[in-house]
C-alpha cells in the first residue's frame, strides 16, 4: 500500500487531536517544572529530626550564648543567638549567623598536610598520617633543644580569651622559648596602661548598660566593640519603645554606623579624639566640673608630684592647662568651633554618671599609650574609676592552676635568653614598657635577629593576611626554617605553611572563652561541641600534648592531661573549688548589675556538676573588683603620672612623658606627593583580621563597598570634585606601602581628604566567594611602633588616589 | 463518476487514517505513556506491616514532642526489637545483619515525599481530624510492600500527592489555599 503526503498528514493530525485529549502532554510540563526545580546544584537541607543544641560562640572573643539547630543530630543548619544567655540574650551578629558555613566550607583542610615542593606551591601539599605530622614536629623540636636552641621556636596564635593560650604558655615555657606572641589587639596596649595607672596589668572594662551618658571616641559601638551581642543588647536596652536611655555622643572623623545611630556626630580629623578629650578635661578643670573629692585623695599626680629621688614634677592639671589644650587651641586641631567644645564640656562634666569609651570595633588595634592614659584621665575627671564607677576591672577567672615548671636546665637556657624583639638591636631605643609586640618581633626576625627562629607554630591566626602591614610577616618567613600551621581552614597562612595540622572548627571541639573585652565583671563560657568533627582534624590542644608527650620528660610533665577536654575539665574543677561566681542558665541575669566586690552565691555544686551546667549552654560570672583596690603602683594611688615610666627610664624634654598628652605621629611621606589621608575602618558585615567572610555574610555588604571583586573607598563629593573624580569611577590608591586598585564612593559622611577603606576584603586564599574580591586593606595602612611599649599601632597612613 | 467514487473513498480512508491516529495517540497518551513515566523500583528490604500487628501504629509513625512528625522511623527504632533476629523471614535476616549490626539506616523509598518547597505539617491535619488513609495506602493488612514508581523526569514517588488534591480539600474543608500555607 502505498502512503501518501495526505495520509500521513491526515494521522498527523489525528495523533495531535488524540495526544490533546490525553493527559500526557499537561503531565510532561508539569514534571518538566518540577524537573526543573531539582537541578543537581540547587542546595537541598537534610530532613529529620531537628534538635538545638546551645553553646558558646569562639568565632570571636565576645562570649555570646548561641544555639545551632540540628538535623538528627548530625547536620548543622542553623546557628541563632541562645535567649537565655545574659551576654547577647538571643542576638547575634552576622558573623555568628553565617559561621556554620565555616563547618562545611570547602576550603577546611581535611587531614594532616607535608609541603613536599617550594613553600606556597598548592600541588606540593600531600596528606600524612597524624603520628608520622606530629612525630615529625616532636623529632625537630627535640632536635632543636637537644642543640641548646629551644629558644629558636616561636608561635602565633588568635585565641588570647581561651585556656589554649595558658596551654600554649605552658608548653613555651617547659619548652624554653619566650617567643610566643598573640595577634595584636586593643588589649595590648589596655592592659600596659591598666599596669601603668593601677600596677595591675589588667585592661579596663566599662560597664557601658547602665551609663546614662556615652562619650564615645571612635569606639565602635553598633559595629561590636569587643562583643557584637553585648552591643546588641546594650543597644536594645538603651533604645527600648522608642525612648533613648542614653545619650550617645559619637566622635569620629566617618559617619560611621555608629555615629549614624548616635545622638549627635562630632567629627574631627583622623587621630585627634584624644586632643578632644584633652580639650574637654581642661575645661572641667578650668570651671571645676570634675570629681574634686576623687581626685584629691584616690588620685597620684593631679597635682605637682615629687618623685623618689627627690625631684619634683609637675601635674596633669597644670599640663592640661597649659595654652595646648584651650578651646582655641583644640578647635584648631579638630576644627570643632570653641563655642561646641565648652558646650561638650558642659554637657559631659555636668552629667551624672557620663563615661567616655574608646577603641575600634572589633578590638584588634593597640593604641598609642598617651592616647591611652587621656581618655583614662577624662573618666577619672568624673570619678569613674571607682568602685560603682562606669569603669573597672573584671577579676581573674579562678580556673584550675596549670602545673607548676620543675625548671628544666634546657628549658631554663632558652628562657634566660631575651625574647628576639628584645633581644636583637633595633633601630631606636627600646620600649620602656614592651608587651605583646609582634610587629618588633617579625621586623627583628627580618633584619636577622641576635638568634635564628627555626619553627614557628600559627595557631587559629592568619597574620599572612591579617596583620597590618602583613608584608612584614611574609619577610620574617623567608627567615624561618619551618612554618607549622594549627589551622581549620587553608588561610592565606596555611598555604605558606610547611606543615599543617589541621583543628576542629569553632562548633566541632571542646573550647572555651575566659571574660569578654571591654565587660567589667568576669565571665566564662564553654564551647561545647554541637556536632561530631566530619574531618581528619584534631583539637589543637589535643595536638599540642601529644607533641609534648613525644618530648617527654618535663615537658610531658607539664601538661599530664589525657585529652584537651580534660584539661578543660580540670580547669573547670578548679573554678568550682574556688567557689566563686554564680552561673547564668536562665533569662534574668543583668550583668551589668554586679556590684564591685559583690559576693555571689554559687548556684553549682561541684566540678563535676559546673562542667554539666557549662556545657548545657550555661556560663559562670563574677562580679567587678573595687578598681582602686590593693593598688600596686608606688603612690598606692590611681596614678596619673606614671612612676611605673620614670622607674622603667622613660625620659623625655618635659614632664608630659610621664603624664597624659596629645602628641602625633605624622605618617611617613610627604604631603605633596601624598595630598590625602588614608584611614581604614571595620564594619559588622566585613570579618576581620583571621577569619574570612562565608558567603552569606558577604550577601550583607552593600554594593557601594564592593560590587563583583571591585571593592569602593569613600571620599567626600569636594574632595571628589577637586579629583575629578565621580560615583563608580576606576582608581589607583597609592600610600608609602603599596598601591591597590579601587573604585570610588561618594559619601557625605567621608571626611573632606581622607579615603576610607573597608578592612576585611582583599583576601587571596578561601574560596570563590571571597578569594579575589576587593583589596586587603592590611597591605596599605601604615604601623607606627608606639614609643613606650613598642606596639604596632594605626592611625592612617598618607594616601594618593589618581584615576586607573 | 469514478472521480467522485475515489473522492468518496478517499474521504473513508482518510478518516480511518485519522481515526487511527487519534486513538492511537489517545491509547499512548493514556495507558502506555504514563507507564514509561515511571521507572519500578523494589524497596531495599520488605515490611509487612500484618506482621507487626501487635505494635500501635504510633509506636513508629509518632509525633515527636515538637509537634514534628517522625514518618519513617529510624534504625534506632528498628533496633528497640530487632536487635537479633526474631523470625525466619529473610528480609528480617537482611535488616538485621545490613543495616543494624552495621549500624546503617535503610534506604526507604518514600512513597509520599513532598519537594523542598513545600511545608507540610501532620500535625494540624490530624487535629482536624483527617484519616491517615485520606492521603496514604491502607496498611493495616499489607504483608508486601508495593513498589514505587519513580517518575524519570522528577525522580518523585507517582503517589505524590498533587498541588490540586491539597487544594481541592483544603476547599472542601475551608481551610485555607493562600500560598503561604504551603510554600514558606
Amino acid at each position: 500500500m502505498k502512503v501518501g503526503r495526505r495520509a500521513v498528514l491526515q494521522f498527523m493530525a489525528g495523533a495531535v487531536g488524540g495526544t490533546l485529549l490525553s493527559p500526557l502532554p499537561w503531565k510532561l510540563t508539569d514534571d518538566a517544572a518540577i524537573w526543573s526545580q531539582n537541578w543537581f546544584w540547587r542546595p537541598s537541607p537534610a530532613r529529620g529530626e531537628i534538635t538545638r543544641k546551645p553553646t558558646v560562640c569562639a568565632l570571636c572573643e565576645g562570649g555570646c550564648g548561641v544555639q545551632a539547630r540540628l538535623v538528627d543530630g548530625k547536620r548543622a543548619i542553623l546557628l541563632e543567638g541562645n535567649p537565655n544567655h545574659p551576654v547577647n540574650q538571643g542576638g547575634i551578629c552576622a558573623l555568628g549567623a553565617a559561621g556554620l558555613q565555616f563547618l562545611y566550607a570547602p576550603y577546611r583542610i581535611a587531614q594532616p598536610l607535608k609541603q613536599t615542593k617550594r613553600r606556597g606551591d598548592p600541588t606540593g601539599f600531600q596528606p600524612i598520617a597524624w603520628n608520622e605530622a606530629v612525630g615529625e614536629l616532636a623529632k625537630k623540636l627535640g632536635q632543636m633543644r637537644t642543640d641548646g636552641k629551644p629558644n629558636g621556636l616561636a608561635g602565633i596564635t588568635r585565641r588570647r580569651r581561651s585556656s589554649m593560650d595558658a596551654l600554649l604558655n605552658q608548653f613555651f615555657a617547659a619548652y624554653g622559648s619566650p617567643n610566643l606572641f598573640k595577634m595584636p589587639a586593643h588589649a595590648d596596649s589596655l592592659k600596659l596602661a591598666g599596669a601603668v595607672t593601677t600596677g595591675r596589668e589588667a585592661a579596663f572594662g566599662c560597664n557601658i548598660e547602665d551609663a546614662p551618658y556615652i562619650l564615645s571616641f571612635g569606639a565602635g559601638l553598633v559595629e561590636g566593640w569587643g562583643s557584637p551581642g553585648r552591643m546588641q543588647a546594650a543597644f536594645r536596652r538603651w533604645r527600648q519603645g522608642g525612648k533613648s536611655a542614653a545619650k550617645i555622643v559619637q566622635v569620629d572623623s566617618r559617619c560611621s554606623t555608629t555615629a549614624a545611630m548616635a545622638d549627635r556626630w562630632i567629627a574631627v580629623p583622623p587621630g585627634t579624639e584624644a586632643a578632644l578629650a584633652l580639650g574637654i578635661a581642661h575645661l572641667m578643670v578650668k570651671d571645676k566640673l570634675y570629681d574634686a573629692e576623687f581626685m584629691a585623695d584616690r588620685v597620684f599626680g593631679f597635682e605637682d608630684w615629687t618623685d623618689s629621688q627627690g625631684k619634683s614634677h609637675k601635674g596633669f592639671k597644670f599640663l592640661v592647662q597649659t595654652d595646648a589644650y584651650t578651646p582655641e587651641a583644640i578647635s584648631k586641631l579638630t576644627g570643632i568651633e570653641p563655642a561646641k567644645i565648652r558646650e561638650l564640656a558642659k554637657e559631659f562634666g555636668a552629667q551624672k554618671g557620663a563615661v567616655a569609651v574608646w577603641g575600634q570595633p572589633q578590638g584588634s588595634v593597640p593604641k598609642d599609650m598617651y592616647n591611652e592614659l587621656s581618655f583614662l584621665a577624662l573618666n577619672a575627671l568624673k570619678g569613674n574609676i571607682k568602685a560603682g564607677g562606669a569603669i573597672g576591672f573584671a577579676p581573674e577567672v579562678p580556673l584550675g592552676a596549670l602545673p607548676e615548671l620543675p625548671g628544666d636546665p634546657s628549658a631554663l637556657k632558652g628562657l634566660k635568653q631575651l625574647r628576639l624583639d628584645l633581644a636583637s638591636s633595633q633601630k631606636g631605643p627600646l620600649p620602656v614598657l614592651p608587651g605583646n609586640n609582634l610587629h618588633g618581633f617579625l621586623d627583628a626576625v627580618s633584619n636577622g635577629g641576635k638568634y635564628p627562629i627555626e619553627v614557628m607554630l600559627v595557631h587559629e591566626a592568619n597574620p599572612a593576611y591579617g596583620l597590618f602591614e602583613n608584608k612584614l610577616f611574609q619577610q620574617a618567613l623567608a627567615k624561618i626554617g619551618t612554618l607549622v600551621s594549627l589551622s581549620s581552614y587553608m588561610d592565606e597562612t596555611a598555604q605558606q605553611a610547611d606543615l599543617i595540622l589541621p583543628i576542629h572548627t569553632a562548633f566541632e571541639g571542646f573550647d572555651d572563652v575566659i571574660g569578654i573585652p571591654g565587660a567589667p565583671y568576669a565571665y566564662y563560657g564553654l564551647c561545647a561541641p554541637v556536632l561530631k568533627p566530619h574531618l581528619n582534624t584534631k583539637a589543637a590542644g589535643d595536638i599540642v600534648m601529644s607533641v609534648a608527650k613525644q618530648l617527654g620528660g618535663s615537658i610531658a610533665a607539664a601538661l599530664p592531661w589525657a585529652s584537651h577536654e580534660e584539661y578543660l575539665k580540670k580547669r573547670a574543677e578548679g573554678l568550682a573549688a574556688s567557689a566563686r561566681g554564680a552561673l547564668a542558665d536562665k533569662k534574668g541575669v543583668e550583668l551589668w548589675k554586679l556590684q564591685p566586690e559583690e559576693a555571689l552565691k554559687p548556684n553549682y555544686k561541684d566540678g563535676a556538676d559546673l562542667w554539666k551546667k557549662l556545657a548545657g549552654g550555661a556560663c559562670w560570672y563574677d562580679a567587678p573588683v573595687d578598681p582602686l583596690k590593693d593598688l600596686k603602683t608606688e603612690s598606692g594611688k590611681f596614678e596619673l603620672a606614671a612612676q611605673l615610666l620614670l622607674a622603667k627610664g622613660q625620659t623625655g624634654d618635659d614632664d608630659q612623658v610621664y603624664l597624659p598628652h596629645f602628641s602625633q605621629v605624622p605618617p611617613r611621606g610627604s604631603d605633596k606627593d601624598y595630598p590625602l589621608l588614608l584611614v581604614t575602618y571595620q564594619m559588622s558585615a566585613l570579618a576581620d583580621r583571621d577569619l574570612a567572610n562565608p558567603p552569606f555574610m558577604t550577601k550583607t555588604v552593600f554594593d557601594f563597598i564592593l560590587r563583583q571583586n571591585d571593592q569602593f573607598v569613600e571620599i567626600n563629593p569636594a574632595t571628589a570634585s577637586e579629583l575629578g573624580m565621580a560615583e563608580g569611577d576606576s582608581a589607583v590608591l597609592k600610600t608609602p606601602q603599596g598601591e591597590v586598585p579601587v573604585r570610588v564612593h561618594l559619601y557625605a559622611g567621608a571626611r573632606p581628604k581622607v579615603v576610607y577603606l573597608a578592612q576585611g576584603l582583599g583576601h587571596k586564599a578561601y574560596d570563590e566567594y571571597i578569594k579575589d574580591k576587593g583589596v586587603n586593606a592590611n597591605g596599605v595602612v601604615e604601623v607606627q611602633l608606639d614609643r613606650v611599649t613598642g606596639l604596632g599601632t594605626v592611625w592612617a597612613a598618607r594616601a594618593h588616589l589618581r584615576r586607573a | 463518476m469514478k472521480e467522485e467514487n475515489k473522492s468518496a473513498s478517499g474521504k473513508v480512508v482518510g478518516g480511518v487514517v485519522f481515526a487511527v491516529g487519534f486513538i492511537g495517540a489517545l491509547v499512548f497518551g493514556w495507558v502506555i505513556g504514563p507507564d514509561l513515566l515511571y521507572s519500578q523500583k523494589a524497596q531495599p528490604i520488605n515490611f509487612s506491616h500484618v506482621a507487626h500487628q501487635d505494635t500501635t501504629c504510633e509506636d513508629c509513625h509518632a509525633f515527636r514532642p515538637d509537634g514534628t512528625y517522625v514518618g519513617i522511623p529510624k534504625i534506632d527504632k528498628c533496633k528497640e526489637c530487632h536487635e537479633s533476629q526474631m523470625g525466619q523471614e529473610k528480609s528480617e535476616q537482611i535488616l538485621v545483619e545490613e543495616y543494624i549490626q552495621k549500624d546503617r539506616e535503610v534506604p526507604w523509598l518514600v512513597y509520599a515525599w513532598q519537594p523542598d518547597n513545600v511545608f507540610f505539617s501532620h500535625a494540624p491535619h490530624q487535629a482536624k481530624g483527617v484519616k491517615c488513609e485520606s492521603c496514604h495506602r491502607p496498611v493495616t493488612e499489607e504483608k508486601v510492600v508495593p513498589y514505587f514508581y519513580e517518575n524519570r523526569l522528577t525522580g518523585y514517588s507517582k503517589s505524590t500527592m498533587k498541588m490540586v488534591d491539597c487544594e481541592k480539600c483544603h476547599a472542601e474543608q475551608n481551610g485555607s489555599n493562600n500560598c503561604e500555607i504551603c510554600h514558606k
